[in-house]
């Protein structure tokens, strides 16, 4: 498939501080694309630029190869749902979601029907005349979402749109709108701060730090290719180590790397000595110095040849949790060492 | 637990009883004056009379006065409406950077004692290309400044309240003009907020007096200029018309209020 959304040496600058540093993405029609990154890291700029909420410094933003950047917001064609839902409080949510179609000069009857194709896409038909104050933050949302999708937007920006909502609504919501943005084969660009949600959500990750993409990829390759110490660091619990720390679990290392990562799942306890030991891996002695679980696994900090390690058992009753102090063997796999590079490289 | 809170209510409702005995006291004394024919030894009068009030209504200045008041406020705060309106949406939306510089700005006229800023306004007015010293032109002028604060904040607070920034944004994505976004879903919203300070402002115009007095006491009678002239000649009188003033303005606030729920209903669902 050919792009669709091209961003082109995007730049941005508050006073003296550079927000956005030549940023490049291309985005493919249907596409679900995630800009995740810690608070401050550029990513809801980013958004505002495309939709035209902020001036550019520097860069072009093509929609099928036309420059968007030179355009106000409501010729870009441009669907956008914030964080605080935005909807109009004076308009029932009806109104909300016809308001772009009637701005558009939309014929009454066709509002109508559209507006009702997409309350019940979303599921609040009966909804229709109540007031947006009215509603949950969930309920408030998904009007915020027919309301962007009624004017058929080429674009869906969505700016942390759960982040203002309960756990359980949002792991709901979360699965509703990748199911509504396949349904419509809408280009989508997701921002938020939860990698989790990045993960199970997107066809495809781009993790911004300081103002620029550090990783682009599909959630697979994100999660267990890491390029850096900050990816590996922000993508989950990896064990980062320094060069020395690395030499002590893994002698006679290869590559010039200085820092490595291993995820703590990928390492395995053996507590039982009626175990064989496994001759392709490394056995280190260790102690566990904390053990906490979190459900289906089990998340112990062990003591590793003086080195810190974070390891994830799952929790399938097959082994006890092991107590505090106790002392393992740990079976480390060199192949699942990753080298990463230098920041910014 | 429960005891504490019952006492706790106790004390406050007698403070609620003993501020509202200070504030309301003077009023009933007022009203009771107006009324009186004769009140010299006794607690309430031996007479009560209507004299006073038909007095009051039989003079042409009083009503005159009463109508350059209202009309003279009501241009003051439709202009200052006009004018803040945009100003304050403008600075508050796409120039958060000068609300400081705005915050100061409007409490500037606080700075200023009335006098000072009369003896100012009448020297800098009466020579020159504006030559509108003691005319109607440089009162409206002046009472503008004095609403400045009460507009502004009012205005302001109830753009954050609605959170209009991405109010705007929503509808201007949804391909609403600023204009009409601001016609449609600012507006709307803020108008209770908007109607509220104006009906302060007005009150507040309504009972101005030093300023008043000073920039054009000699051409122009407001109805408080003209309560200043009329208090020497009887304190019945006076009585009487500070009554029909205060009455004035709480049917007014009324109206307003309703007014204002009214349009609030439509929020509220």
């Amino acid at each position: 498939m050919s792009v669709y959304l091209e961003l082109q040496g995007i730049r941005k600058r508050f006073g003296h501080t550079s927000v956005l540093d030549d940023v490049n993405l291309q985005i493919r029609e249907g596409e679900l694309v995630t800009l995740l990154g810690p608070s401050g890291c550029g990513k809801s700029t980013l958004l505002r630029c495309i939709a035209g909420l902020a001036d550019l410094d520097g860069g072009q933003i093509l929609l099928e190869r036309r420059d968007i950047a030179p355009l106000p917001p409501r010729s870009r064609e441009i669907g956008m749902v914030f964080q605080s839902y935005a909807l109009f409080p004076n308009l029932t949510v009806g109104e909300n979601v016809e308001y772009g179609m009637k701005m558009r000069g939309v014929a009454k009857a066709d509002r109508r029907r559209r507006s009702e194709e997409l309350l019940a896409v979303v599921e609040l038909t009966d909804k229709r005349d109540a007031y947006p104050q009215h509603l949950s933050g969930g309920q408030q949302q998904r009007v915020a979402l027919a309301r962007s999708l009624a004017v058929r937007p080429k674009v869906l920006l969505l700016d942390e749109p759960l982040s203002a909502l309960d756990a359980q609504i949002r792991k709901n919501l979360r699965a509703e709108i990748r199911a509504i943005q396949q349904r419509f084969n809408m280009t989508t660009i997701f921002v938020t701060h939860d990698q989790e949600e990045a993960l199970t959500l997107s066809d495809r990750v781009c993790l911004m730090n300081k103002g620029r993409i550090v990783q682009e990829g599909t959630p697979e390759q994100i999660y267990t290719r890491p390029r850096t110490e900050f990816v590996a660091r922000f993508m989950g619990s990896y064990n980062v180590l320094t060069r020395p720390e690395a030499l002590k679990l893994f002698d006679g290392l290869e590559g010039s790397a200085d820092s490595f990562a291993i995820r703590p799942e990928s390492v395995v306890l053996l507590s039982g000595s009626a175990q064989p030991l496994p001759a392709d891996k490394r056995i280190v002695e260790g102690t566990i110095c904390a053990v906490s679980l979190l459900g289906s696994i089990i998340r112990y900090a062990i003591d590793a040849a003086g080195v810190r390690l974070t390891i994830d058992a799952l929790n399938d009753g097959r082994s006890l949790p092991l107590a505090e102090r106790s002392p393992v063997l740990l079976a480390l796999d060199e192949s699942q060492l990753l080298h990463l590079e230098k920041e910014g490289a | 637990m429960e005891s504490g809170i019952k006492r706790a209510g106790i004390a406050h409702r007698l403070l609620m009883l003993l501020l509202m005995i200070y504030l309301l006291l003077p009023l009933l004394a007022t009203c009771i004056y107006a009324f009186a024919q004769e009140w010299q030894t006794t607690v309430l009068p031996e007479r009560w009379t209507l004299e006073w009030f038909g007095e009051m209504f039989r003079d042409l200045r009083f009503l005159e006065s009463l109508w350059t008041s209202l009309y003279l406020c009501l241009i003051s705060v439709a202009i200052s409406l006009i004018v803040m309106l945009p100003a304050v949406f403008v600075i508050t939306v796409y120039l958060p950077k000068w609300e400081s510089f705005m915050k100061g700005l409007v409490v500037l006229p606080y700075a200023v004692p009335g006098v000072v800023a009369a003896v100012g306004l009448i020297r800098a007015y009466s020579s020159g290309p504006l030559e509108i010293a003691g005319t109607a032109y440089i009162l409206i002028g002046a009472y503008f400044v004095v609403v400045l604060p009460y507009m502004y904040q009012g205005i302001r607070n109830s753009l954050l309240t609605v959170s209009a920034g991405p109010l705007l944004a929503a509808a201007e994505l949804l391909g609403a003009s600023r204009t009409r976004a601001f016609a449609s879903v600012i507006l709307p919203n803020i108008w209770p907020g908007v109607l509220v300070s104006s009906l302060l402002s007005f009150s507040v115009l309504f009972g101005e007096f030093v300023l008043t007095n000073m920039l054009v006491g000699g051409q122009i009678q407001t109805i408080q200029v003209y309560l200043y002239h009329r208090v020497g000649e009887s304190g019945h009188l006076a009585s009487a018309i500070a009554i029909t003033y205060f009455v004035f303005i709480l049917l007014l606030s009324a109206l307003l209020m309703k007014l204002g729920q009214k349009m609030n209903g439509g929020l509220k669902g």
